[in-house]
């Protein structure tokens, strides 16, 4: 047994992710939203939720917000340079989520980490979270490529006659931004509420301003009551997951370990089923997986799941990292209560 | 010389009958071995007391029966109850049940039913939840109540797949709860409920380091002796049971940096599955290790799957963890009422690839129908595996002794042989 051996693999194993991932998050969200004020610039091609609309004190940019901004060319253009702009930003979008895989979602997204924070001061209140039936679950997956769809087709078509309909009115110029939470709530935690406002100026501002509105209180009420509520609709999980496969982070499962006592799927924020039932597949990062490894920190069986770094196995579910998480380890015989 | 002539009660029988049964299988644990374990004495002392001279281990506390697996202990330890789970090894008991129950009824229903009618309790249970798992247990449950007892059945689903049932799960055990806290008159909290997850997560990881020692190529514990650990916990108390287990475990700490093996160099590794041997239909497991065979992990409700799985919480407010608690009983479970169960299959391959097991003893009570229809999936799958596999059909009568015996030592036999050839 290695039960007296110290090593740097136990501690790990039997850390404590809920803690861990907290200032884990803490961090990130502090130089995505403030890193501006010291410097930071991670460029426009990151794969999370920096927001361009957070002036100065943005640590990077948003890439789907570069996303839309390209994709405003004529067709001309874009079969020339801008199409070759497009490919290379693309390109370092992806490099950029190589790294961290979906773990930009779980780990760095602030968008992400406040709906963390809402689920905290829900638990603190003692209210249940909610949950979407089984079937309702399936069919709001579709929801983010519909989305992700209409951001990248919306920009082609103001600049672009396609299928010989109209033009779209330049006020959809940046489609997703209307409407995407953040906008309102990032700038906020650097003291700017500019962002809360319906536009005037004309009817597509009008329209796309209030469902951003709308949307901002959806993501409030909603993330209160549902872990995560946004992040089942996020188009950029959509884009993320087309370049999922050859990331370097990894969700892996030896399914002949599984018992299918479902222990991960009961910690899963996005109610992912297949993490407890499929025990086939290796390669557990699905389309909704934010590799918050919740579920990994949960399963209570030696070696069944594991965070895997490039082929390097870096955290993984043990029986001793369980008991020690759940304070099992130990009798605490104590009458206080 | 004046001498009292008394004629003994049906009661007194019954106990003096029980008494036998328990002391031969106690002796034989103690005296046919060789290696003893020290603080197994606890354990024989136990049994010894609650099977041979009857005496009761809680008076003045409310005892809450219980069958199968599926009862959620948590909940009835943190409503400052008892749980004594009645599912019963006895033939004296079974041939009681006999007449209450079709002939080719499963014994350890028939010796539950058969002490119910008896009414012959050591400790007496003051209210009785019966969960619904395969048809007997389910009838069982009106047949007892026909006799006078107060039993509650709890709706248990025979699917565990579906989102259907894991809600109906979750409500029965909430109103398992609500019935009990009214029982009791204590309210169910967040913290007596959590302070109870993890008394019994505690209590379950001591059996998990117990059979972390049975993956030595020494093995320094009896298959027969850990199916008595864990069968003391369906009636012992709490607390002295883990003071019990933590000393087991230190001693086996010790015997296994001593390398001592109570078993044979070139013994056969068994993995031990099917119907649960409670004690003291030890038969089985006696016969497999008095034939030079070791078990070294079983895949039954009497021991593994009581303890395999523990309460996983994500949020420790009282609502999620009455969901985790129901979520345990239902989702992790390996039972053969299930209408599919791979599940079980891909356990019992598990255990014999990480105990490193040299064949799997496979046993169905006469009478068990949903192990013994399980049986050919079972054996088809071990034969896709390549692991040898005995099955073997048996009830509580002591007969069939001989015939038995004859069986297993020839499968150990052709273990042994097997494993001579792959040398």
């Amino acid at each position: 047994m290695t039960k007296n051996k110290f090593s740097l693999r136990r501690a790990v194993n039997n850390m404590n992710l809920v803690r861990f991932r907290f200032w884990f998050q803490i961090v990130a969200f502090a130089l995505i939203v403030y890193g501006g004020y010291i410097g930071l610039d991670l460029g426009d091609k990151l794969p999370t939720f920096a927001c361009v609309f957070n002036g100065e004190g943005t640590g990077g940019k948003c890439y789907v917000g570069e996303l839309q901004h390209d994709l405003k060319s004529t067709f001309d253009t874009l079969a020339g340079y801008a199409g070759y702009a497009f490919l290379i930003s693309l390109g370092m979008f992806a490099v950029w989520f190589w790294v961290l895989n979906k773990g930009w979602c779980g780990f760095v997204c602030p968008l992400g980490t406040m709906q963390d924070w809402l689920t905290m001061l829900r638990e603190k209140t003692k209210i249940r979270y909610s949950e979407y039936s089984w079937a309702n679950r399936g069919k709001i997956k579709s929801i983010k490529y519909i989305l992700l769809i209409l951001l990248l087709l919306l920009p082609v078509m103001i600049a672009n006659s396609v299928f010989g309909l109209p033009k779209l009115p330049n006020g959809l110029s940046m489609p997703f931004c209307d409407i995407c939470p953040g906008r309102m709530m990032i700038p906020a935690f650097t003291g700017d509420f500019n962002q809360f406002y319906i536009d005037f100026s004309s009817k597509t501002d009008i329209v796309m301003t209030t469902i951003g509105m709308i949307m901002t209180g959806l993501f409030l009420v909603g993330s209160f009551i549902k872990k995560r509520f946004f992040c089942y609709f996020c188009p950029m999980a959509a884009l993320q997951y087309v370049f999922s496969k050859p990331a370097l982070l990894k969700l892996y499962k030896d399914g002949s370990k599984c018992t299918k006592c479902g222990d991960c799927y009961r910690a899963c924020d996005m109610d992912i089923l297949e993490i407890a039932d499929d025990v086939t597949s290796k390669n557990l990062v699905t389309e909704d997986c934010t590799l918050c490894l919740k579920c990994v920190a949960a399963c209570p069986e030696d070696g069944c799941l594991e965070a895997n770094f490039a082929g390097l196995t870096i955290f993984e579910s043990t029986k001793e990292g369980f008991l020690v998480r759940m304070a099992m380890d130990q009798n605490k015989e104590n009458h206080a209560h | 010389m004046h001498t009292e002539h008394t004629i003994e009660t049906s009661a007194e029988r019954q106990n003096r009958h029980k008494a036998m049964e328990a002391i031969a299988v106690l002796n034989s644990l103690k005296e046919d071995f060789k290696s003893p374990i020290r603080s197994m004495g606890y354990f024989y002392d136990l049994f010894e007391k609650v099977y041979c001279n009857h005496q009761p281990l809680h008076e003045g506390k409310a005892k809450i029966g219980t069958m199968c697996i599926q009862i959620p202990s948590e909940i009835i330890y943190a409503l400052d109850a008892v749980p004594i789970r009645l599912c019963n090894g006895f033939y004296t008991d079974d041939e009681i049940g006999g007449d209450l129950l079709p002939q080719k009824s499963c014994p350890l229903v028939k010796a539950t039913v058969g002490l119910f009618a008896s009414d012959n309790f050591s400790d007496k249970p003051d209210i009785t939840f019966s969960p619904t798992t395969c048809d007997q247990k389910t009838k069982a449950g009106a047949i007892i109540e026909s006799l006078g007892h107060s039993i509650i059945d709890v709706g248990f689903p025979r699917t565990k797949e579906s989102e259907e049932s894991r809600h109906y799960w979750r409500e029965s055990v909430k109103s398992f709860a609500v019935k009990l806290s009214k029982f009791q008159g204590k309210k169910l909290t967040r913290s007596n409920l959590e302070s109870a997850i993890k008394k019994v997560g505690y209590a379950q990881s001591l059996y998990h380091k117990l059979t972390e020692f049975r993956k030595n190529k020494a093995v320094p514990i009896l298959g027969v002796d850990m199916f008595l650990v864990t069968n003391a916990f369906f009636f012992d108390k709490i607390d002295e049971w883990i003071s019990a287990v933590e000393k087991l475990v230190s001693e086996l700490e010790q015997r296994a940096s001593e390398g001592i093996n109570v078993a044979g160099k070139a013994s056969p590794r068994i993995v031990y599955t099917g119907s649960p041997p409670i004690f003291p239909n030890y038969k089985i497991p006696l016969i497999i290790e008095q034939s030079d065979a070791i078990i070294v992990a079983d895949e039954t409700c009497s021991s593994n799957r009581m303890f395999n799985d523990m309460v996983a919480v994500d949020e420790w407010n009282l609502y999620d963890m009455i969901d985790s608690v129901s979520d345990k009983y239902l989702k992790a479970c390996t039972c053969p009422i299930f209408t599919q169960n791979d599940d079980r299959i891909r356990r019992i391959i598990q255990l014999v690839r990480s105990y490193s097991g040299d064949g799997v003893i496979y046993q169905a009570f006469a009478g068990c129908q949903v192990y013994e229809m399980e049986q050919r999936s079972v054996l088809a799958a071990m034969e896709r595996e390549g692991i040898p596999i005995l099955y073997i059909e048996s009830d509580y009568s002591p007969s069939q002794h001989g015939q038995l015996t004859t069986r297993v030592e020839a499968f150990i036999e052709s273990l042994k042989n097997r494993k001579r050839m792959k040398k």
